[in-house]
């Protein structure tokens, strides 16, 4: 039995790959397990190689790394074009198309020789069967769901909704393919049985989606009206699914002529009293960035998504990075402060895009949502959310007395003052990038401008304790601490429970909220650390400095970053663990190098 | 709307909406007067200062917004048009004014003028031109003319100008006009119709810099140029004809409608409205959007 699967599977684009994959995910969905599935594709737009991971467990999925247990290759060309990505150690069980020609026991893979491999006539059996051999995938979801036990009633049904349209014929050749994947399983009993285990939680079904669609529709639900945007990888999906879902609630999205346009569009909207986004990705942030000036100094709330990948300039577009963190939090002229938000899965892109939506109608400010390709393009298994227990907040508006000589940049002790917008009598005021008196009238006082970034950056100080948008996992008297941020979070967490199983005594912190740095957090934190590492995905270790700037973190905390597209494994956080570790006992002055990739 | 109550006949002056802020402009400057052609086109039009946003970005002219009692917004440089159509789509309801400059408008903010025509966003764009970088002291612009010398072009300038009349009809601007304030009445109608028109408006407004301006552009030079296109009897269906006047812009010194799109298409808005109605029986309740993430069998 298992209880934790990782399945490779790559070919050639138009193998059915992907739909291989999203068949088996849906259907561990709805028979209660956990599951994560990542695509990858070759840069061409159609054709070219494509592959999927999928990472299926009894118990929640924390991340879709490791090395594959199942490895499966439609052609070995295309799936050795994926290298690192799909990773075979001697224990997988290899997979693959006869045709290629290939002996099982000369497998094209470098320093690996699994001991377990089929050679499966895949496109013989889809045309025998299903008279196509477009039907290759359905043979390998056949073949998986005999082998290990998900997905086969999904999967019949499945086919015979795929197909219906296409008669009786049809529907019946593809069931055949599957049930001949089935009978090859069969045929080929594995020595070990590495059937999935029933889920720990039971067979109650999951959602199923990708974190740009949860964002998305996180939005629809905190109450965004309004979103304006350009395209851009890998974040366009969350324009498309709001272009799909925003009318029907009397909302807009308006794809503009250029980046600038999109956020130009969304500081108009909020000024016009709308909730309001944008989603861009590093190259656009980098246009938007003006906007954000914008919208802080005439505080006006609005979320704006950023989708990393690798960067700079158009870097590696399909890929995820934790580079944009510096720029969120800095890249702006003037002294400013803008809230940085980032979810760590999927699921918690719930949260945190209401979150990002409330803090910036609350404080009147732009919040950066920082996503990243991995989070917005998996797919992953979500346990039902109860939205009853959200709050939606709305900005503040002024009323009766306050409307009387309304001064809309009103200085008070919160920082916050009411904002008014077109069409309410009383509230007419100028918005401006100009600095302003409270009043909105430009001025160019010295003492005035102070008075304004006082009231602009005090407003914020409540949120350095917002303890409830930090994780903290293990002992609080832990003396080996971890940090990690967004997707690379759910590789601490393995890492976290891996270190545990090994005996050391190790936390692990997820801040939620990067930007203001929550100092007292932070702080409490590292308080009984001797060591540690920040597990990140950049080449500069971006949340480690960014961290520092505002606390004293302890010498021995180190950063184990590696620059995007370069997964980091849980084994690799242990590894840098126990060396950190061993060093300390060595020489607890010793100060050891910077572990960076 | 024909009960005599709720016609705005009178309902208000010019003075009411002029801001008690003091202008920044030099004596003399154009733009004083596109204020005042502006705020009595806001007194015949009877809207209330509160139902209007009035955008604009950088540069002199851009500082009118805050000479207004409207809601104003005073953006950043060359991206008025943007976050104007964003406040039109936010709001229909709301009466949405652009103000601009040659610089503003067609040169740092060029890029955004054909999208919001194709687009036909029902917005009125006042362009204040006057052929200088008058903020920034006496740079060249993207509408002074082939030669001339300023601060930045010492020697004369090496380009063509743009000429925002040719540029925005060629995009198909369904209103397009010119005026002066040296017609302030006619200035003031030009306004008064941009807004009533339904869908883009644009006029241009040849408001003379007194400090970096050519002798020739002032409003007293103007006046030996200006050419009345109604006067002329110039017929503002024709585009054909109204392309032949705008080639001349910087030679001639026409005022009036250019051309105003006898059969004027869709706005923007009419069809977000249109989509609205149809789609608003499919909305799920807010709170169950996550439904939509419910997996069903697929092969």
């Amino acid at each position: 039995m298992s209880n934790d699967l990782i399945i490779g599977i790559a070919g050639a684009g138009g193998d059915g790959v992907v739909s291989a994959g999203e068949s088996l995910i849906t259907a561990a969905a709805l028979e209660g397990y956990h599951g994560i599935m990542t695509k990858s594709f070759g840069s061409q737009i159609r054709g070219g190689e494509a592959s999927c991971r999928l990472r299926l467990a009894t118990q929640p999925v924390l991340n879709p790394n490791g090395p594959l247990d199942v490895a499966v290759a439609l052609n070995w060309e295309d799936f050795r074009r994926f290298g690192g990505e799909l990773p075979v150690e001697s224990r997988t069980i290899v997979i693959y198309e006869s045709n290629t020609g290939v002996s099982p026991d000369r497998l094209p893979l470098e320093g690996v020789k699994p001991s377990v491999v089929f050679s499966v006539p895949i496109t013989q059996m889809a045309e025998k069967f299903a008279g196509t051999a477009k039907a290759k995938n359905i043979v390998v979801a056949g073949l998986l769901a005999g082998w290990f036990g998900i997905g086969r009633e999904s999967m019949l049904t499945g086919i015979r909704k795929k197909f219906a349209k296409k008669g009786a014929e049809v529907v019946n050749g593809n069931v055949c393919a599957f049930q001949a994947g089935l009978d090859f399983a069969e045929a080929h009993p594995l020595k070990e049985d590495r059937k999935l285990g029933a889920p720990e939680a039971g067979r109650q079904a999951k959602l199923l989606t990708d974190g740009n669609d949860m964002c998305a529709a996180a939005a629809i639900f905190a109450g965004c009206n309004f979103f304006g945007g350009y395209p851009i990888t890998p974040s366009t999906e969350i324009m498309q699914f709001l272009d799909r879902e925003i009318w029907k609630y009397g909302g807009t999205v308006f794809q503009a002529e250029d980046e600038i346009a999109g956020l130009g569009a969304v500081v108009g909207a909020s000024f016009a009293g709308k909730k309001a986004m944008t989603a861009t990705s590093g190259p656009g942030m980098s246009l938007k960035t003006e906007m954000l000036g914008l919208a802080s100094i005439a505080e006006l709330p609005l979320v704006c998504v950023n989708v990393q990948r690798g960067g700079p300039s158009t870097g590696l577009p399909t890929k995820a990075e934790q580079s944009d963190l510096f720029q969120a939090a800095f890249s702006a002229h003037g002294d400013c402060l803008r809230p940085v938000l980032a979810p760590v899965s999927v699921a918690d892109t719930f949260p945190i895009t209401v979150e990002a939506f409330n803090i910036a109608e609350h404080y009147q400010t732009p919040v950066i949502l920082l996503s990243d390709q991995e989070i917005s393009q998996r797919k992953e298994t979500v346990d039902p959310i109860d939205t009853s227990k959200f709050q939606i907040v709305e900005r503040r508006r002024p009323a009766g007395a306050e409307l009387a000589n309304y001064a809309r940049f009103k200085l008070t002790d919160s920082g916050i003052s009411p904002i008014s917008h077109p069409g309410m009598e009383g509230g007419n005021y100028l918005a401006a990038g100009i600095e302003h008196d409270e009043k909105g009238r430009p001025t160019a006082s010295g003492e005035m401008h102070a008075k304004m970034n006082d009231k602009r950056f005090n407003k914020f100080n409540p949120l350095k304790n917002r303890r409830d948008l930090f994780v903290t996992i293990g002992d609080q008297d832990a003396p080996i601490g971890l940090v990690s941020w967004g997707s690379v979070a759910g590789v601490a967490m393995e890492a976290l429970r891996l270190a545990k199983d090994q005996g050391m005594h190790v936390k692990l912190l997820i801040p939620k909220l990067l930007f203001p740095v929550a100092e007292p957090v932070f702080e409490d934190f590292f308080a009984s650390v001797k060591c540690g590492l920040f597990v990140e995905q950049s080449h500069q270790a971006q949340l480690y400095r960014l961290v520092r700037m505002y606390v004293d973190v302890p010498r021995q905390v180190k950063p184990l970053a590696k620059s995007g597209s370069n997964p980091i494994q849980p084994g690799d956080v242990l590894e840098c663990l126990r060396k950190l570790v061993v060093t300390m006992q060595c020489n607890p002055n010793h100060q050891p190098e910077a572990m960076v990739g | 709307m024909n009960s005599v109550e709720t016609l705005p006949v009178e309902r208000f002056q010019a003075g009411d909406f002029k801001s008690d802020l003091k202008p920044i402009w030099c004596p003399g400057c154009g733009d004083f007067g596109v204020v005042t052609a502006l705020t009595r086109a806001l007194a015949a039009i009877g809207r209330p200062p509160h139902e209007i946003a009035f955008v604009s970005g950088i540069g002199c002219s851009s500082r009118i917004p805050g000479y207004t009692t409207a809601y104003g917004f005073n953006t950043v440089h060359g991206r008025s048009l943007p976050i104007a159509q964003g406040i039109k789509l936010a709001n229909p309801e709301l009466l949405v004014l652009v103000a601009s400059g040659d610089g503003d408008g067609f040169s740092i903010g060029g890029g955004h003028v054909p999208h919001v025509i194709r687009r036909n966003i029902d917005i009125t764009y006042i362009v204040m031109d006057n052929q200088i970088y008058g903020l920034t002291k006496g740079q060249l612009s993207p509408t002074s003319p082939r030669g001339r010398k300023t601060a930045t072009s010492n020697f004369g300038s090496l380009e063509d100008p743009v000429n925002p009349l040719l540029y925005v009809l060629g995009y198909g601007a369904s209103f397009v006009a010119q005026g002066s304030p040296l017609d302030m009445a006619g200035l003031a109608k030009l306004i008064e119709e941009g807004i009533r028109f339904p869908g883009f408006a644009f006029i241009n407004v040849q408001s003379p810099c007194v400090t970096y301006g050519e002798e020739d552009q002032q409003l007293k030079g103007q006046r030996t140029r200006l050419q009345n296109l109604g006067a002329m009897g110039h017929d503002p269906s024709d585009r054909a004809k109204a392309i032949e006047l705008a080639r001349e812009y910087g030679t001639k010194l026409y005022t009036g409608v250019l051309y105003r799109n006898p059969t004027p298409g869709p706005t923007y808005g009419d069809g977000v409205a249109q989509r609205h109605q149809t789609l608003q029986k499919q909305a799920v309740p807010r709170h169950d959007i996550l439904k939509r993430f419910i997996p069903s069998p697929t092969a």
